[in-house]
């Protein structure tokens, strides 16, 4: 079993696709020689040569109109981000382009982009550098969102992604860059839209997404040692979301705790909690609806502090004691 | 002044209450404690007493009206004083008042109060624990809620339902009171902590004619004609000594007496002959001869009745009517059958005229229809006699000396005692018994 890490695979993907498909390139700040900011494409310019990876002038909303413009006329961009906190100014080719153009021509046009981007805290990257902006976007029609937790999922995601003939946004997370685990050779697909269960539990269900995931195992295993028994639903995708999976979980524990590194005002476990509370999943609820998300504060600069802006493994344990206190 | 009677409040879920009967008319002098009326609630009958001194002056409602809590309903005052030609509606006097005025069936007072507030109280439940209820038809409000302020929990619910037959929470002396008065603790609802039972409980279910509060049981209101008929029959039982004669009938002949004439009888009236029919027919010959079960006791006196007229049990939805076949004795097959057919239409559809259930001199209830041999009629007062009629079955007889099967069918007659005795009764029904086995008998 090869284990390679989470960065590695998601070069892995794109390589292999764009050895296959001579539509696919890249296109992004400093993606060639330097390898991109946090080194994922590194190497890929001496494979493919600077006209598949191009690197870009330092504008997101060129980068993300050229890709538009690119996917409209047959290519299949990839563009990285460099920093997701920029994709505020990449928003109107995203929202009111890429998102759009598909079902305003009737289907005669696609845009088949997949936007990377790394997001998170963590790094010590302060207010601007360290926010998880994902709701924005799954917020709006016609963007398929992708958050992968693990190496593998990182692979097999961006490959459904690059296949898909939508825009999607593609958001991985700086802290899992360098965690490992088994990644196969080949090509694979994860279908958009399919959870999984990272852990079986009966006790509670905690629905997790990307870094959280990993937060969410290791307060499960400290959990474990007390008799109380996690579930951990990973979603791996917000749009389309795999609402059934989620549903059948709670349905088996009545409990449930959504946590995302997302500030939690707004955030898409807000969306999660309503669709539980909508759906037949209600009736099986044994204690309200937990959500843990990042303080409704900019990421602090101060390491002490950039930690406590967002759930740890200590909060998710609390919340889990609380929820299960009456069971 | 006149004082104001009105619906009082009897339970906590009382809303209206239906007049059932008055025991006073206007202008009867009442003193206090005396019955005013009896009302019916959701839960219990009950006479409502006077609490005055003094004249029913107005009654503003009549038997079988609903009328809502604390709506006055009559006045007490002198005689002739002046009282409002219509009800001025809701009573500003204190309903507990009205409470105490009401006959206890035992001196412990409760507060309702308390139960009101209780009941009403909204129950805090996960979304879990009320399916579980649900699913269990059970009352959440019973279930103490171990999780936050209270809050039931599945697990609590499932607790309950494991363990609340055998561990009903309640006081040492709620427990005293409800033993000695027979009451069942598991239908109680505690209002203590943690819906432990208390004195209060068990005090209010004493107080409510052991009228368990919380099982739903399906009510109807007694309709007019159950009424009238468990009122007539328990009039007859009551006066009436029944004596039950039975004999059983070789239907042979009437067998092949009503092969014969159906299907001319069908021609001339549309109608198939059935048996009730020949049955009824020969009752009216017979008792032509037998004049004395053709009588009716009517104060002290035997009417020996000229006309034969012929009740005839009809079973309609809810009830039992008596259509009347006046005259059978002077009238052919065809023209009882298309009478019998057409009244037992009529009562089944309910358009009988009144006259056409009176004046019956002797009543025939037929349950031949159903697997029954042999049962004992009540008698249709004021008449002597009625005739049960059970099915007619193969069974095998002894005739001469062999054994043949033959069509039996077994009928019941009830007699009234008073009127006649054991013999004339038998020979009644040992001639009826004749004329069925040889029903050319008929046309004498």
């Amino acid at each position: 079993m090869r284990e390679i890490s989470y960065l590695e695979a998601v070069r892995e993907a794109m390589s292999q696709e764009m050895r296959k498909n001579e539509d696919v390139f890249l296109l992004g700040e400093d993606i060639g020689v330097y390898g991109g900011a946090f080194g994922v494409t590194r190497g890929m310019i001496e494979e493919f040569g600077p006209e598949r990876v191009r690197n870009t002038p330092i504008s997101e909303a060129a980068i993300a109109g050229g890709a538009v413009g690119a996917a409209l006329t047959g290519m299949r961009p990839i563009l990285e981000l460099q920093f997701s906190d920029f994709i505020t100014i990449a928003m109107d080719n995203l929202v009111n382009q890429a998102a759009k153009l598909r079902y305003m021509y009737g289907g005669k046009g696609k845009v088949p982009m997949v936007l990377r981007t790394p997001a998170g805290s963590g790094t010590g990257a302060a207010a601007q550098h360290s926010q998880s902006l994902e709701a924005w976007v799954a917020h709006i029609p016609g963007l398929k969102v992708v958050q992968p937790s693990t190496a593998y999922d990182a692979k097999g995601l961006l490959k459904a992604a690059m296949d898909d003939d939508n825009p999607v946004i593609f958001y991985e997370h700086k802290l899992l860059y360098k965690t490992k685990g088994y990644v196969p050779e080949e090509q694979y697909s994860i279908p958009l839209g399919k959870a999984d269960i990272k852990r079986k539990g009966k006790d509670v269900t905690i629905v997790a997404t990307s870094i959280m995931v990993h937060k969410a195992l290791e307060a499960a295993e400290v959990l474990e040692k007390e008799g109380i028994d996690i579930e951990i639903v990973d979603p791996r995708t917000l749009v389309p979301l795999d609402e059934e999976t989620i549903i059948e979980s709670v349905k088996k524990t009545g409990r449930v705790i959504v946590v995302h590194e997302a500030v939690k005002r707004g955030g898409f476990g807000g969306e999660i909690a309503s669709v539980i509370a909508e759906s037949e999943a209600f009736d099986y609820l044994d204690a309200p609806i937990k959500r843990l998300g990042g303080l409704p504060i900019p990421i602090p600069y101060n390491p002490n502090l950039e930690k406590a802006a967002v759930p740890q493994v200590a909060d998710i344990i609390a919340a889990v004691k609380e929820t299960v206190q009456f069971k | 002044m006149a004082k104001e009677i009105f619906m009082p409040k009897l339970s906590s879920t009382m809303e209206v209450g239906t007049l059932l009967q008055w025991f006073k008319e206007e202008g009867d002098p009442v003193s206090m404690g005396d019955p005013l009326f009896e009302i019916m609630t959701d839960k219990i009958n009950i006479e409502v007493e006077s609490y005055e001194d003094g004249f029913l002056l107005k009654k503003y409602f009549e038997v079988d009206d609903e009328i809502p809590v604390n709506q006055i309903i009559g006045y007490i005052g002198e005689k002739n004083e002046q009282v409002p030609n219509e009800s001025p509606g809701i009573s500003s006097g204190d309903s507990q008042e009205s409470v105490s005025a009401v006959q206890q069936e035992t001196s412990i007072e409760t507060d309702t109060n308390e139960h009101v507030y209780s009941s009403t109280e909204k129950v805090r439940a996960t979304p879990a624990a009320r399916r579980v209820a649900r699913e269990n038809q059970m009352e959440l409000a019973l279930v103490s809620g171990s999780g936050p302020n209270g809050r039931i929990q599945e697990k609590d619910v499932l607790q309950f339902l494991l363990h609340h037959e055998n561990e009903v929470k309640i006081t040492p002396l709620a427990k005293k009171i409800a033993d000695s008065n027979q009451v069942d603790i598991a239908s109680l609802q505690g209002s203590g902590v943690n819906g432990k039972i208390v004195k209060e409980d068990v005090a209010q279910a004493i107080a409510s004619h052991r009228q368990d509060t919380s099982a739903p049981v399906k009510r109807k209101r007694l309709s007019g004609m159950r009424r009238v008929i468990g009122e007539r029959m328990q009039q007859s039982v009551n006066t009436a000594p029944h004596v039950t004669l039975t004999s059983e009938i070789d239907m042979s002949k009437v067998k092949e007496l009503r092969a014969q004439l159906l299907p001319i009888i069908e021609k001339q009236t549309g109608y198939r002959l059935s048996f009730t029919e020949v049955i009824v027919k020969a009752v009216g010959v017979v008792l032509s001869r037998h004049a004395s079960v053709n009588a009716s006791l009517i104060s002290d006196e035997i009417v020996y009745n000229e006309e034969i007229n012929i009740g005839l049990a009809v079973a309609v939805d809810d009830g039992l009517l008596v259509p009347v076949l006046k005259n059978v004795n002077t009238k052919g097959l065809a023209a009882i059958t298309r009478e019998a057919k057409e009244i037992g239409k009529q009562a089944r559809d309910s358009t009988l005229q009144p006259q056409q259930m009176k004046g019956s001199t002797f009543t025939i209830s037929n349950l031949g229809m159903y697997a029954i041999d042999a049962f004992t009629p009540i008698i249709n007062l004021p008449e002597t006699a009625i005739l049960g009629v059970g099915r007619i079955q193969d069974k095998p007889v002894v005739i001469n000396q062999s054994i043949e099967i033959r069509p039996m069918m077994t009928v019941s007659l009830s007699f009234d005692h008073r009127v006649i005795d054991g013999a004339p009764a038998a020979a009644f029904l040992t001639e009826l018994k004749h004329v069925l086995e040889n029903p050319f008998e008929l046309l004498v």
